[in-house]
């Protein structure tokens, strides 16, 4: 009887904890075989973690002033390439005394993009006065010729400004479009769906490179030259439509996964299509969509170090140029880490920013 | 406003072809302004493919809907005409999941009537009080309960203000404990007077609310008569049959 008793109160107690201590010893410690892998691994661990500690950071050369030669004498990094180099990473061939412009307008573009991350600035009416002063912003100050500035044409754009300047107007140009391309390939008038259809499942069935050197070397043979554009914003528009062909099939598969109900609650409520669209499938749609979206947009940030190809002097070409020179030609490894750190940074940043809006988004619907 | 003809609904001579399905085969109705008809009906018997078809979520092949004066076409003007006089309620609420229910309830008399977002709360709060669930305003629907989503449905047609509203089982979906519920501000809205078309077995509201009872059977209506009629002398024997199935539960 008295054992029962225990047992009830017990379970209305709960489920028994198993303090932090123990469930580590039972997990790593449990048996011989655990003990072993346990010791071997973080053995490992330290021994491969303090040989990049001394490479990177105990035997490493810092400053600018360590000479090229001083430096490749060192045993550890020599991090002093990107001290003596980092001007041109990041702002490629813009003209040395206008740098200040185009860090301005990377942070520009960077702030911009924190800001509408914010849920204070999702209105449709917040949103665009953010980007179309963003932008104008970004676009004065690189290219100037107005307010007193000297004008720096596009070829002379460069490094990590115009990684972000292609990557914002990519996205800008590309997200609209593929709604547009998305509700178009839903549409119920085949004249609309079938050609939205093809121009979507063609965009998607060639590899970007292909799209690159068609609007940077073919298009400039076939189209008259009043009507090509500069080059820059033909690789964008190129991107833009490769983005597009693909997000919108990501929206396509979240507006196809909600009940028709939804639709059909709009319609009895009298909203327009339009209205339907905006206010209650695409929100949906787009929440749905939210984890193969972020990885659209992180696909095409890396992407975006492919223009170098046609010829724009990107980020990454701004980094090959870095080292490219002669006598820092021996650092090309330090260049390349420092690159791959600023893509994680961004990367990352957009990743984990993916992970917020789901948590935020699981709490406000349940 | 539309014109308010002499009949709520007129239904003449409808016929409805899923594909080669014929859904509905020469079905003729009329409801009178204030009526409140129920349709019963075994499975697939068209009671749904009716409803849609006055409410314009299908089109038919052939025959004539008049709402309230106007005879429904297959254009645009004539289905937002229709949505903002026709109320409908679905038997699985679709609620709008990513609004709260206040905002479920104003969406529509913002955008489609261009009311001010104090004079649409408002009124969404009267009807939330009048289906007994004020207190849930700022909550979302997956926080409620199945007779409660369906009650916020209910409101969220009011808010629109229709002349005309129709029921799709609504209580169907429903745990048995939450029907009366829903059944309960049913009656409550029948007795205010507004012209109600309501596809249900649930035989009790039927006789307590309903003015005719219409019964449904492979596309056709087999008999309508008013419910003490009905449920005491049907005159068709598949009328009976169907009877004595849904009355044995
Ligand atoms: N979208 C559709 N496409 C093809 N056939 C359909 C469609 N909707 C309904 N049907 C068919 O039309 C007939 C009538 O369907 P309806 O939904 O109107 O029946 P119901 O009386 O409402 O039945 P239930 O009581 O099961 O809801 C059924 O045979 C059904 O299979
Ligand atoms: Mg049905």
């Amino acid at each position: 009887m008295a054992d029962t008793m225990l047992h009830t109160s017990d379970v209305s107690m709960g489920p028994p904890r198993q303090g932090a201590l123990e469930k580590f010893r039972a997990d790593y410690f449990g048996r011989p075989s655990d003990v072993i892998l346990t010791l071997g691994g973080t053995a490992l661990l330290v021994y491969i973690g303090w040989h990049l500690f001394q490479w990177a950071i105990l035997d490493a050369a810092f400053s600018a002033d360590v000479g090229a030669k001083a430096c490749e004498a060192k045993a550890g990094a020599c991090w002093s390439v990107i001290a003596a180099r980092w001007r041109l990473m990041f702002f490629g061939l813009y003209p040395y005394e206008e740098h200040w412009r185009s860090g301005l307008a990377c942070a520009i573009a960077i702030g911009v993009g924190i800001l509408s991350c914010v849920p204070y600035f999702w209105t449709a009416r917040r949103l665009t006065v953010t980007w179309v002063l963003g932008f104008a912003a970004f676009v004065v100050l690189m290219r100037g010729g107005v307010f007193g500035l000297s004008e720096v044409t596009e070829e002379q754009w460069g490094g990590l400004s115009l990684t972000i300047f292609i990557f914002a107007a990519v996205a800008l140009i590309g997200m609209p479009l593929s709604i547009l391309l998305a509700l178009m390939r839903r549409s119920s008038t085949p004249f609309v769906s079938v050609p939205v259809g093809l121009l979507i499942d063609t965009v998607r069935s060639l590899p970007l490179i292909t799209i690159l050197f068609t609007v940077a070397v073919v298009v400039p043979i076939l189209v008259p030259s009043w009507l090509q554009g500069e080059k820059l914003y033909r690789v964008i528009a190129g991107m833009a439509l490769f983005f597009a062909a693909y997000q919108a099939e990501i929206i396509r598969s979240g507006i196809q996964s909600l009940s028709s109900g939804q639709d059909e609650a709009g319609r009895t409520l009298g909203l327009t299509y339009w209205q339907r669209m905006i206010y209650i499938v695409l929100p949906q749609a787009f929440r749905r969509a939210l984890p193969p979206t972020i990885n659209q947009m992180v696909i095409t940030f890396k992407e975006t170090s492919l223009i170098i190809i046609v010829g724009l002097f990107e980020f990454l070409a701004s980094g090959n140029a870095a080292y490219g020179s002669g006598e820092w030609a021996f650092a090309y490894v330090e260049v390349y880490v420092f690159i791959a750190f600023v893509y994680f940074v961004f990367v990352f940043s957009l990743s984990r920013y993916g992970a917020y809006l789901e948590r935020r988004m699981r709490i406000a619907q349940h | 406003m539309l014109a308010t003809g002499p009949h709520a609904i007129r239904v003449d001579r409808l016929n409805k072809y899923y594909n080669a399905h014929h859904a509905l085969k020469d079905v003729s109705l009329t409801v009178e302004n204030g009526e409140r008809i129920v349709i019963c009906g075994p499975s697939g018997s068209g009671k749904s493919t009716l409803i849609r078809c006055i409410s314009r979520l299908e089109d038919h092949q052939s025959g004539d809907i008049t709402v309230l004066g106007h005879r429904i076409g297959h254009d645009e003007v004539s289905e937002a005409r229709i949505h903002r006089e026709v109320g409908m309620v679905f038997q699985h609420f679709n609620l709008f999941p990513h609004m709260t229910i206040l905002e479920n309830c104003t969406l529509a008399p913002i955008r489609v009537r261009r009311m001010s977002r104090a004079d649409a709360e408002a009124r969404a709060m009267t009807f939330l009080e009048r289906v007994h669930i004020p207190e849930q305003a700022h909550k979302y629907p997956g926080e409620l309960s199945g007779g409660q989503q369906q009650r916020v449905a209910i409101a969220r047609s009011l808010c629109m203000m229709p002349q005309i509203m129709l029921f799709d089982e609504p209580t169907s979906a429903l745990d048995p404990e939450m029907i009366a519920e829903v059944l309960d501000v049913m009656i409550e809205l029948a007795s205010d007077g507004l012209t109600m078309i309501c596809v249900t077995h649930e035989m009790g509201f039927a006789r307590k609310a309903a003015d005719r009872v219409i019964f449904m059977d492979q596309g056709e209506i087999v008999e309508e008569a008013p419910p003490e009629v009905f449920f005491s002398a049907p005159r068709h024997q598949r009328t009976k049959d169907f009877l004595g199935q849904i009355l044995s539960h």
